[in-house]
């Protein structure tokens, strides 16, 4: 990456304004406190946007390489399971910071979204830390945390407090962040989590699904970005400082990497559809600490404890993952690294780490004495946070669904299978699952007959669009994000090869063309039918046996197949023949087969 | 960039002039170092306001008497200086001042200290502080009133030292929207004049509720306050801890202090003995809570957006020093590097329970204190906590000294170490700790008692009058009532 965010490491902050670089950018309209941290010198500049790996993008080719791994590994890799595993009981607590879904920031009116991202033209005078000036809590950003905090089955605290964590980087400007540490506003929450959601077996136990116990949610401020401009220059963007995060810390209830992973995913994705943060992972929205330990299987570790969880060996804690697979992999190699330290008969320290990807080891940050004492205080300016238990009961009421109700609707009613269903909910943000709901609504509306016809269109149309468009997607190497089809479309392919006005080889024939036509303006469905003269004109009787005769004299091998050796499979053969053969959209395979059938009783 | 020197230096130089002080004492006002920036033009409106330099004001820089906020103007008024200019106040100075507001005698200051028009044997005596320098503009007759801001004393003890009337108003009646924190749960504007009523006037026009301060008391509980039920006959009882009768009382002070309580009681008001157990532990407690609150509100100092910045790189990565260690080292003033280190301890993990927190209680308990003397319930406390207030019993105010010496002179402050000067503050803490209203109005001494001063000493003592939260209106009176009987 060519502008790596830095937060360690503080060299020199350089206060030149605009180099030469710079110096030409327009300079746009901006905040008073833009123009007033202008006036002193401060570097405004834009950063260099930062590349950002689309989710999509980044779930894609994390499942490619998977596949790829799992090609070459083979079973060797099943079998190649750390034997060391056996002796040895991982227990890990992950802590999950996202930002959330709302207009203003935490404790001011400065707006979370606008100005293109021009540096520094969000901030409000308290984001900035002026003199004189105090935080202002935003009510409105209360809204999404709840509704993240009922979604993870958390109790709302009717009274949380708000208290500075102290530590010094400019990224802080107050030198302290506003968090709440004495009382979190929510607390006790549980996860539930399948083998559908990436929990591997041997996690479960036997049973459906595992509980991950969730200790407490908190709200608190973001910090500001700083772009590193090699060779000692940083910039600082004061738009995040103040930003509303949460912070959601799990019991160590964690005994895999995978498990971890499948935490990761599901928490963000359950915050994303009660509409409580909108960014994923990959984009920085969400950030991940992880804490590891290990303890002897049926030993009481070190017996330490957290949050009424005792019996744990030493743990470390792995700072800042910023995706899923850093998240496993960063396990994994702690994880390792402990047991090799404990079998060399060495001790854990309780220290700070830090992880790349694409590294085998983490790396030590700082240890015990390095520890910042970030002397919690409670902020005197703040009046409690006080929540009424009707505004908690009425956003309970009015919640988005969440995504486990949502397959389970989806598996009852369009008569989907339950993984069909998953596939549906995870795929695209849920994109697919909106496509599929439209193309069954007008396919219904087509064919009229509504009740009784729901599961069997859904099965269809949920067929179509998962398998059937998926692997148009899969073979021309385009992404769902770009395919310009649109449901009005599938839902004429589908209702005409319903209606027997097409056959489904013409159907799938005609989801290609469009997919290769571009929109401005596409000749409709119905259009490129009658165009391509694909509509079946269904052949007489006589016409099918003349064609299946003819077939038959040609090939006097399988007719003896069939007629003599019984070798009924080799019918198909001749169907496949008279597809074929036959005009296009003229031969109905169901048709062929009876007439050869019969024939080739004869 | 203005340099604050170079406006200090404009400030000295505007006021070398002469004045009368008093209709009697000669003083030389330049030597004073009163006021850190000044308007060159000289206003000719009658209500002229002074500010201390610790509240945020567009059009002059704001410095908190701080090298590290040297050359710093806000981009937006404090909330109380809005107010001012919209009720056809002009603001005429920023007026010098402990740095941040830490300290009692106006010295430490990087503006250099202020002094007391007053003297003795030559020698200025010390304004008192922190905010000697809006105490000693009004004083000197520089402006007709002045803010100040009252941390644990920090209005009332200049005051008393400069014989002008010095008013702590209830926590959170005054914005504190744009007033530099010290210690924020503490910190309140105050308001310095010549009189009881100039005083008066200038709170009934800054005492409203401003959304932009998380503290300030809602309209709910104002309305509570103006309603809370008076039944008050025209006849006082007027409480006087016995604690507060301590040896270090100066025979001066004590006399002034007497005669006060003569005067209440022979014009039929009932003088009534209290107890205030946890006075002892009151000042300690300040001690422990400020700084603490200090060395969080003063970390976001860092040259990084604004104010002084040492200019070379100086983080040491190798030492794991962050980028504004110097800058930091050598912004702030000795006190106040005291103070954010005191505080940084008593904050940090293995000394939090036995010293913030302790703190946090014995403050609770100099609050219960007070609410089981006074006769007006608290209206921050619901009935069910409201167990203290004795029936027709209690006291409407407190009268006691405000500080219990005269002031010292600048040279005697030299010679103070750092726990001396914190003893100013005993008897002014309490109220700070309660977040009580309270006033110091100037007794002037009696020629028996005057009779081994000098022309040039302050020749007036002060006396504090303490109310219940929200019973600011009571304190006034009662106020008023005490220079009333000195024939103002």
């Amino acid at each position: 990456m060519k502008t790596p965010t830095a937060r360690i490491a503080p060299l020199h902050l350089s206060r030149t304004l605009h180099s030469s670089f710079h110096a030409n950018l327009r300079v746009p309209r901006a905040s008073v406190v833009s123009k007033w941290l202008r006036s002193r010198n401060l570097t405004t500049a834009p950063a260099l946007a930062q590349e950002a790996v689309p989710l999509r993008k980044h779930l894609k080719d994390e499942a490619k390489r998977k596949k790829a791994e799992a090609k070459i590994n083979g079973v060797a890799k099943k079998l190649k399971t750390d034997p060391r595993l056996e002796k040895w009981e991982l227990a890990v607590g992950i802590e999950i910071h996202a930002e959330l879904n709302t207009e203003c920031k935490l404790f001011s009116s400065g707006p979370t979204e606008g100005s293109d991202g021009v540096a520094n033209s969000r901030v409000a005078f308290f984001d900035a830390a002026l003199p004189g000036t105090q935080p202002q809590f935003q009510v409105a950003t209360l809204l999404p945390a709840l509704r993240a905090a009922i979604a993870l089955g958390c109790e709302v605290q009717r009274k949380s407090g708000w208290d500075r964590k102290h530590y010094f980087h400019w990224d802080q400007p107050n030198g302290y962040q506003i968090t709440q540490y004495y009382e979190p506003f929510a607390k006790n929450g549980t996860l539930t989590l399948s083998a559908s959601d990436g929990v591997p077996t041997s996690d479960l136990n036997g049973a459906d699904s595992i509980g991950i116990g969730i200790k407490q949610i908190q709200m608190e401020q973001d910090t500001a970005k700083t772009t590193h401009h090699p060779p000692s220059t940083y910039h600082i963007d004061l738009n995040r400082a103040g930003h509303p995060l949460i912070e959601v810390i799990t019991l160590p209830h964690i005994h895999s990497p995978q498990t971890a992973a499948a935490v990761v995913r599901k928490i963000q994705a359950i915050l994303r559809s009660v509409d409580a943060c909108v960014t994923g992972m990959e984009l920085g929205g969400l950030r991940a600490d992880v804490n590891v330990s290990i303890r002897e299987r049926g030993t009481e570790g070190t017996g330490s404890s957290y949050s009424g969880v005792s019996g744990l060996g030493q743990r470390t804690e792995i700072k800042n993952l910023s995706s899923f697979k850093a998240v496993e992999d960063a396990i994994v190699a702690e994880r390792d690294r402990q047991i090799a330290v404990l079998e060399a008969e060495g001790v854990i320290e309780g220290e700070t780490r830090g992880w790349t990807l694409g590294a085998t080891e983490t790396t030590r940050l700082r240890g015990k004495e390095g520890e910042v004492d970030y002397r919690y205080m409670p902020d005197a300016d703040l009046p409690p946070l006080v929540v009424g238990s009707d505004l908690v009961d009425h956003l309970r009421v009015t919640m988005p669904e969440l995504p486990d109700e949502t397959v389970d609707r989806v598996e009852r009613q369009y008569g989907v299978t339950l993984k069909d269903a998953k596939t549906m909910v995870d795929l695209d943000d849920g994109d697919r699952l909106e496509f599929l709901e439209e193309t069954v609504e007008l396919v219904l509306r087509r064919s009229g007959d509504q009740a009784t016809d729901q599961l069997r269109v859904g099965k269809l149309v949920g067929n179509w669009i998962l398998h059937e468009l998926g692997g148009l997607l899969a073979t021309t190497e385009t992404s769902w994000a770009t395919m310009t089809i649109t449901p009005v479309e599938v839902a004429d392919v589908l209702v005409n090869l319903q209606n027997k006005q097409i056959t489904a080889r013409v159907a799938k024939q005609l989801l290609s063309t469009l997919n290769d036509t571009s929109t401005s303006p596409r000749p409709s469905v119905d259009h490129l039918i009658d165009e391509g003269n694909l509509r079946l004109r269904p052949l007489s009787d006589e016409g099918y046996e003349v064609l299946a005769m003819q077939i038959m004299d040609e090939s006097p091998d399988m007719v003896a197949a069939v007629r003599e050796k019984g070798q009924k499979g080799k019918i198909m053969w001749f169907v496949g023949q008279m597809v074929r053969r036959g005009e296009e959209g003229t031969v109905e395979p169901e048709n062929a087969r009876e007439v050869l059938e019969r024939l080739l009783s004869d | 960039m203005l340099s604050a020197r170079f406006c200090w230096r404009r400030a000295s130089r505007s006021l070398q002039s002469t004045v009368r002080h008093n209709g009697t004492t000669p003083i030389l006002l330049g030597a004073l170092n009163a006021a850190i920036s000044r308007y060159d033009t000289s206003s000719e409106a009658l209500k002229t306001i002074a500010i201390k330099d610790n509240i945020v004001t567009k059009d002059l820089p704001t410095t908190a008497a701080s090298g590290i906020l040297a050359g710093y103007t806000s981009p937006f008024d404090a909330t109380v200086v809005k107010l001012l200019r919209h009720n056809g106040y002009s603001i005429i100075s920023k007026t010098n001042l402990d740095e941040f507001g830490m300290g009692s005698h106006t010295k430490h200051s990087a503006a250099g200290p202020t002094l007391n028009p007053y003297s003795r044997g030559g020698v200025r005596l010390s304004p008192g502080g922190s905010s000697g320098g809006s105490a000693v503009e009004v004083a000197a007759g520089q402006s007709w009133a002045a803010l100040g801001t009252d941390t644990g004393g920090s209005v009332r003890l200049p005051a008393a030292y400069t014989g002008t009337v010095g008013f702590k108003p209830s926590y959170g009646l005054l914005s504190r929207w744009g007033v530099i924190q010290y210690a924020n749960s503490l910190d309140t504007v105050g308001i310095l004049a010549k009189t009881v009523r100039d005083v008066r006037n200038i709170f009934s026009d800054l005492n409203k509720y401003d959304e932009q301060d998380p503290t300030s008391l809602p309209p709910s509980i104002r309305n509570r306050i103006s309603t809370n039920p008076h039944h008050r006959s025209s006849t006082l009882r007027v409480g006087i801890p016995t604690e507060y009768n301590i040896t270090e009382l100066h025979p001066l002070v004590r006399s002034a202090y007497t005669r006060t309580l003569q005067h209440l009681q022979s014009a039929g008001h009932k003088i009534a003995p209290i107890s205030l157990p946890t006075t002892k532990e009151a000042l300690s407690t300040y001690y422990v809570l400020a700084p603490a609150e200090a060395s969080s509100n003063l970390a976001k100092y860092d040259g990084v957006r604004y104010g002084q910045r040492t200019r070379d790189p100086d983080s040491l990565p190798k030492e794991n020093l962050p980028l504004y260690a110097k800058t930091r080292g050598e912004g702030f003033g000795e006190e106040v590097r005291r103070r954010i280190l005191l505080g940084a301890y008593t904050l940090s993990s293995e000394s939090m329970d036995n010293y913030f927190i302790q703190a946090q209680k014995v403050r609770r308990l100099v609050q219960r204190d007070f609410d089981s003397v006074f006769a007006l319930r608290n209206p921050l406390l619901d009935d069910h906590v409201d167990r203290y207030a004795r029936d027709g019993q209690g006291v409407d105010v407190i009268v006691t000294p405000t500080a219990p010496t005269l002031p010292v002179t600048v040279e005697e402050v030299k010679q103070q170490s750092s726990i001396e000067s914190y003893m100013n503050d005993v008897f002014t803490v309490p109220a700070s700790l309660a977040g009580l209203p309270a006033i110091s109005v100037p007794i002037r001494l009696v020629d028996e008692e005057a009779a081994d001063l000098e022309e040039t000493d302050v020749r007036s003592v002060g006396v504090q009058i303490l109310g219940q939260f929200g019973d600011d209106e009571n304190v006034l009176n009662v106020a008023r009532l005490i220079e009333e009987q000195q024939g103002r």
